[in-house]
């Protein structure tokens, strides 16, 4: 069986502001919205992103568009200008939490 | 029921200006609203002002005006753009001339200022503002000394001022984006200055487009290979009600898709707390946004509300923190990766026999780990068959960043065997550090002055 992954139960987009950026992550439909709702508490996330991130990962939940938002604090490098990083702003970092390793579906 | 459409007409300086010539011709907009202003485009700006007092504006608003001005005036669409950045009075001047070369009468421009706080810091310092970094809790005599710019993120007062004393242009420095937007609805519909549910639905309408092609299509990562025409893309417009929801759409006949998928993502897209989303003129509550596909290209978009807006507004001040220095250079099979390590030890060694000092330095593989970091494996796979290394060290002064290029450059005839493009010298990066703090609304006015044609 091949490894299900965030990017199979939803899309997304990131951005910065100042050093902080956030993930947003939409399902593309309301059962992988719960599961991802259960699965994608903010202490996994942070781990996820690991060296990544520097400071804290919020979550917020936008339910009627199956939608979920990580705030992700110390994450691009002193943010904007000032990094080092080729993705200074922050543009793919949706990509990595879409990359993010599901666990296997319990057998129906 | 009456309603009002506004377009999107830029997302950031330099952004294309073919989707707004084709919106005013085709789209049946009242208004066309353009923003200009990233976070540290005011540092930029700020700089050439001091260079020379004409500049100081993002001067793309004249590329973009020559192509709309004609078809605005005869129709009647309104022009909103915060492009005035360090300088809208410069901006207003520029454009008066432009409206003169079009050979167009009749015009009035209406220029907003009063976000500029620069010159009054110390006034505001000892009346007791502090500006902190909101962030970090840093005193601004950290960087007091290195400031480019001090601007207020204000909001849509002065331009519903503008608007109600029949301006055609209204140019601003750095407003909210929001508020290119708010102001015209506003200004339309009368809503009153604490009606915070219909100025938040209408504060998510304005988010929902104000980046432009990235609520159309672009940057879908949702399906981008389903989307048609990327290289036609038509920017959003909004059809706004009375009560603030809005049907959202595109300039007819354009490339690009309007539908929940590529909406939805944009309604993540930088935010922060979705519950509180902060702006001058209304505090808004994301979390119950519904869209709903209503049509071709048609989303309407509702559920949103809002609670008073912030007591503080941010500070956006820019101050300068140094230079990049950057050197990249490809290795190839075989030995690719121990041959980028001796290549990186060798810059290293050269550096600091050249005396380099530098803050922080990085390592980057391009096409391995540019996007991800440390969080992705070493690219030591022995049968790799290249490898793309970047160097880059924050310095404080732009002699130390030139070292970079000029120690790799000994690579190409001195270094480990197998290096393809060392390339040719980058132009020097200057950093600006972002320093963000909050000020009592009632130390910042805006005012408006008009110049007419």
């Amino acid at each position: 069986m091949s490894t299900r992954r965030v990017a199979d139960l939803a899309h997304g987009r990131s951005g910065d502001k100042g050093d902080t950026c956030n993930v947003g992550i939409v399902a593309y439909d309301a059962a992988g919205y719960e599961e991802l709702k259960e699965y994608l508490t903010e202490e996994r996330v942070k781990e996820h992103f690991g060296d990544l991130v520097k400071g804290t990962v919020t979550r917020y939940e936008l339910p009627n568009i199956i939608s979920l938002n990580f705030v992700l604090t110390g994450a691009l490098d002193g943010g904007g200008t000032l990094s080092l990083r080729s993705d200074h702003l922050g543009k793919v970092m949706y990509a990595w939490l879409l990359r993010m390793e599901l666990p296997e579906k319990a057998a129906a | 029921m009456r309603t009002v459409r506004l377009g999107a007409g830029m997302a950031f300086w330099g952004d294309s200006v073919k989707p707004a010539a084709e919106m005013i011709r085709k789209g049946e907009i009242d208004y066309l609203c353009c923003d200009h202003l990233a976070e540290l485009t005011m540092s930029i700006l700020a700089k050439q002002k001091k260079k020379d007092p004409s500049f100081g504006y993002t001067r793309d608003v004249i590329s973009l005006l020559e192509g709309v001005l004609p078809v605005a005036i005869e129709k009647g669409v309104k022009i909103v753009t915060n492009s005035g950045g360090a300088n809208p009075a410069a901006a207003g001047e520029r454009i008066a001339e432009l409206v003169k070369e079009l050979g167009l009468s009749d015009v009035k421009i209406a220029v907003v200022t009063g976000d500029d706080i620069e010159p009054r810091i110390d006034e505001l310092m000892s009346s007791g503002v502090t500006f902190e970094n909101m962030d970090t809790g840093r005193k601004l005599a950290e960087v007091r000394d290195k400031l480019t710019h001090a601007a207020v993120y204000t909001g849509s007062e002065g331009i519903v001022d503008a608007l109600d004393n029949g301006a055609d242009i209204v140019v601003c420095g750095r407003v909210t984006d929001i508020a290119l937007y708010l102001g015209p609805l506003i200004h339309e519909f009368g809503w009153a200055w604490d009606d915070w549910d219909r100025l938040g639905m209408a504060t998510a309408v304005a988010h929902a487009i104000e980046c432009g092609g990235q609520a159309t299509g672009g940057l879908y990562a949702g399906g981008w290979q389903d989307i048609p025409s990327l290289e036609t893309l038509g920017y959003p417009i909004a059809e706004v009600s009375e009560d603030g929801t809005a049907i959202l759409t595109k300039t007819p006949d354009t490339g690009g898709r309007v539908d929940v998928g590529t909406v939805s993502e944009q309604m993540v897209y930088e935010i922060l707390d979705a519950n509180n989303y902060l702006t001058a003129d209304v505090t808004a509550d994301f979390s119950q946004v519904r869209l709903e596909e209503v049509g071709p290209d048609q989303v309407r978009i509702s559920g949103v509300t809002g609670k008073p807006r912030p007591e503080m507004l941010k500070v956006n001040m820019g101050y300068r923190a140094g230079f990049i220095g950057e050197a990249v250079f490809t290795y190839t099979w075989p030995q690719v990766y121990d041959k980028a390590q001796r290549g990186l030890e060798f810059l290293r060694n050269r550096l600091k026999r050249a005396e380099f000092e530098c803050t922080d330095d990085l390592v980057e593989y391009l096409g391995h780990n540019s996007a991800w970091g440390k969080v992705i494996g070493e690219p030591n796979d022995p049968d790799r068959t290249e490898l793309v290394v970047r160097y880059a060290a924050r310095c404080d002064d732009a002699e130390n960043a030139r070292k970079v290029f000029t120690e790799s450059v000994p690579l190409y005839n001195n270094g480990p065997a197998g290096v393809a493009g060392v390339g040719t010298r980058p132009p020097l990066k200057e950093l600006y550090g972002l320093w963000s703090s909050l000020i009592p609304r009632e130390h910042v006015h805006q005012s408006v002055h008009y110049v007419e044609v």
